[in-house]
Order: structure tokens, then C-alpha cells, then sequence
């Protein structure tokens, strides 16, 4: 019984990692591919990981398991963050059926400082 | 608030020293025994805030797990549906939490919820701006996260 | 099919499916566009090499692949990192030798002209 539990988590974790790598192809621009790969492939390994923590069935490699799991959910919207400021600071240009862009002549210089609506 | 977590794990370690195991296990089990004995005491000692708070943190974690499922499931529907009829915009936050640890945590959280990915904070900490992948409705947006995650970080962490 | 059999089957199944999104995210790579889609397609690898490392721990049931996937994980957010900082300051770093630096700062006029470089967090 839990075997099949375990084998549906499995193949489900492993549907999200396509559907991210799918994502990354066919979206538009950079940004929302970004959305793709930070949530949908975070997602993926991190219950592959879930899943090698309930079938060890060991508390010391439950624990290092959900380690993982913890410090990629910390660091994936830390990388996501950092690499959209990066291409928007770089130039890089938003799909053109983009809606609306308030960041637009917010950055002062090239350096990332950044002013606030308010300004 | 952080004294009272100290005592709590001091009594758990106080636990495993009289049983003479320090397994993981029965650190565990005797930081559960701890907590309860704290509990015991809230009204006179006053440790009933310190459970209202591990309460809210709880819960702040229960909605980030189902938050992040809604949006896999989300993201998984925009990239696999038919067409290109997505309105990715960027849009401005104003910020009611100030202090920089605060604003990390709102931010990581809208980073893995549904469409939501923050880029950059400004330089007065006043402004968090987002790119929405697929967005109607500015405003109730906006109002979704005031009202939701930066109202729970606040009551949390307060 | 006993249960056993189809958690061997899916693990197979899943292996597959985590080698066709590794084409699909070299393919990104390999068509990219910008620099910055690039950036992402590496990223996307480490963390799917992430999910083959854990699949292949549950293949052979040899538990030590997974401290390897966690410092694979490591080393694949301390390089987005770098390339996000790469992707930002390309082409304009105001590193300069340390003789004309130092010939900026003595000279007065020169040194409105020095920007911090390097000033973003």
C-alpha cells in the first residue's frame, strides 16, 4: 500500500519537473519562464526528496532529506529574485504582450538602486 | 518570547539527561513533555503568548504548503494549456512591514505563490515590485496579499 | 502487480520522464535568446539533476547519493548567484590597476569620477 502511494508521489514529482522543463520552452520571455522553473521544478525535487524521506523510513535520513527540502525552498526564490533583477537592471525586455510595467524608469543607474513609488 | 523557547528545549535536554538516552527521537518527545508542562503553567507565568505565537507560525506554514500547491497546480495549467493568452505584467507593491527580516519572509512567500514572483525591493524598503504571470485585477491582488500573507507575517512575528 | 513491482515500474517511469525534461531544458539552453534565459536553463538543470540524483537514491537504495544531491543543490544556488551578479555588471566593471586607482584618488577632480564599484548587495 504505501509502495503505491510512494510510486504515484514519484511519478507525480516527476510530471511537475517535465511540466517545468515544458514551461521553460514554450513561455515567452524570460520572466515568466522564470515562474516555470522556480515553482513547478522546486516543487518536483522537493517531493522527490519527501518521498526518499518516507521510504527510508530512517529518522537520520528523514531529517537530512527534509533538510533538503527546506533549503531549496529557501534558496529557489532567493535565485528567482536575484536573476529577474538581473535581466531587468541588464535591459533585457519584457514580452511585448506584457500589461503593464510599473518597475518602468524606476531603476536610477545601472548599479540596481531602486526608488520607490512614492518618489 | 525567545527565553521561553530556550527553557522549553533546556527542559527537553533535561528530559533525555534523566532518561540517559539523547536520541533524536527522545529530544523530541521531551521537548513535546516541555511544552506541555509550560502549558500547564501559562496563567501564572504568563506563557500563554508564546503558544499563541507557535500557533500562528504553524499556521503561517500550513497556508505557505497550500499556497505553493495551488500555484504548481496553476503554473502547470498556464504552460500546458492551448494558445499563448497569457497578461504577464509588473506591478508595485506598497509595503506595511518594514523591518528587512519581514520583508525577506513576505517576499520569499510571494516568490512560491500562484503567479507571483518578486524581483526587487526598493531602496527606502517602501515598495516590493512583482511580475505577475497572468493578472486581471490589480487591485485585488494587491488586497490579496495585504490582507493574506502580510497580515499573518505581522500577527506571527509581532 | 504487486506493490513492490510498481514502485520498481515507477521508478523507471519517472527516470524517463526526468530525462525528457532534461532535453527539453537543454534545448532552452542551446536556443536561448539571452543571456539571462541561459542562466535559468542551468539553473533548471541543477535542480532536476536534484530529482535524477533522488530517483536514483530510491534505485539503488543506497542512501549516501543524498548528501550529494543537497551540495549539488549548494553549488547550484552559489552559481546562479554568480551569474545573476555576471548578467548585472557585464562589460562594466570599474575595476581598474591599482596604480591608476590610486593616481584617481591623489588627483582631486578624478575621484568624482571613481564609482563604487561592486555597491549592490
Amino acid at each position: 500500500m504505501l509502495d503505491i502511494f510512494l510510486g504515484c508521489l514519484l511519478i507525480a514529482a516527476a510530471i511537475f519537473n517535465l511540466i517545468a522543463a515544458i514551461g521553460l520552452l514554450r513561455l515567452p520571455d524570460v520572466y515568466t519562464r522564470m515562474h516555470a522553473a522556480s515553482k513547478a521544478g522546486t516543487f518536483g525535487s522537493g517531493l522527490m526528496l519527501v518521498t526518499i524521506a518516507i521510504h527510508a523510513g530512517e529518522i537520520n535520513i528523514a531529517s537530512r532529506a527534509l533538510a533538503g527540502v527546506a533549503f531549496f525552498l529557501l534558496t529557489a526564490p532567493i535565485s528567482a529574485h536575484l536573476l529577474a533583477r538581473a535581466a531587468y537592471v541588464a535591459g533585457i525586455e519584457p514580452w511585448s504582450g506584457t500589461v503593464r510595467d510599473d518597475l518602468k524608469g524606476h531603476y536610477k543607474d545601472k548599479q540596481g538602486h531602486l526608488s520607490s513609488d512614492e518618489e | 518570547m525567545n527565553k521561553i523557547f530556550l527553557i522549553n528545549v533546556l527542559l527537553a535536554f533535561t528530559w533525555c539527561a534523566v532518561q540517559g538516552s539523547f536520541t533524536f527521537i527522545n529530544l523530541i518527545f521531551g521537548f513535546f513533555i516541555s511544552s506541555a508542562a509550560l502549558w500547564l503553567i501559562r496563567e501564572q507565568f504568563g506563557t500563554s503568548k508564546y503558544f499563541n505565537r507557535t500557533w500562528l507560525i504553524l499556521g503561517l506554514i500550513v497556508l505557505f504548503l497550500k499556497e505553493l500547491f495551488m500555484s504548481v497546480l496553476r503554473v502547470a495549467w498556464l504552460v500546458l494549456k492551448p494558445g499563448q493568452s497569457y497578461k504577464p505584467s509588473f506591478i508595485s507593491f506598497p509595503l506595511t512591514v518594514d523591518a528587512p527580516h519581514e520583508i525577506t519572509l513576505l517576499a520569499n512567500l510571494i516568490t512560491l505563490t500562484p503567479g507571483t514572483l518578486s524581483v526587487d525591493v526598493s531602496d527606502d524598503n517602501k515598495t516590493l515590485y512583482i511580475h505577475c504571470i497572468d493578472v486581471d485585477d490589480v487591485e485585488a491582488l494587491r488586497k490579496d496579499i495585504a490582507e493574506g500573507f502580510e497580515r499573518k507575517i505581522l500577527e506571527a512575528l509581532r | 502487480m504487486t506493490p513492490q513491482e510498481f514502485f520498481e515500474l515507477s521508478i523507471y517511469i519517472s527516470f524517463g520522464l526526468t530525462i525528457i525534461a532534461f532535453l527539453f531544458t537543454i534545448l532552452r539552453l542551446i536556443l536561448g535568446t539571452t543571456l539571462a534565459d541561459r542562466i535559468l536553463s542551468l539553473d533548471m538543470l541543477v535542480t532536476l539533476g536534484i530529482g535524477f540524483i533522488a530517483i536514483f537514491t530510491l534505485h539503488t537504495g543506497f542512501y549516501a547519493y543524498l548528501d550529494m544531491a543537497i551540495a549539488l543543490g549548494l553549488v547550484g544556488f552559489l552559481a546562479t548567484v554568480a551569474f545573476a551578479r555576471l548578467l548585472m555588471h557585464r562589460g562594466e566593471t570599474n575595476d581598474t590597476p591599482a596604480g591608476d586607482k590610486l593616481e584617481d584618488i591623489e588627483d582631486g577632480d578624478g575621484s568624482q569620477e571613481v564609482k563604487t564599484s561592486g555597491g549592490t548587495n
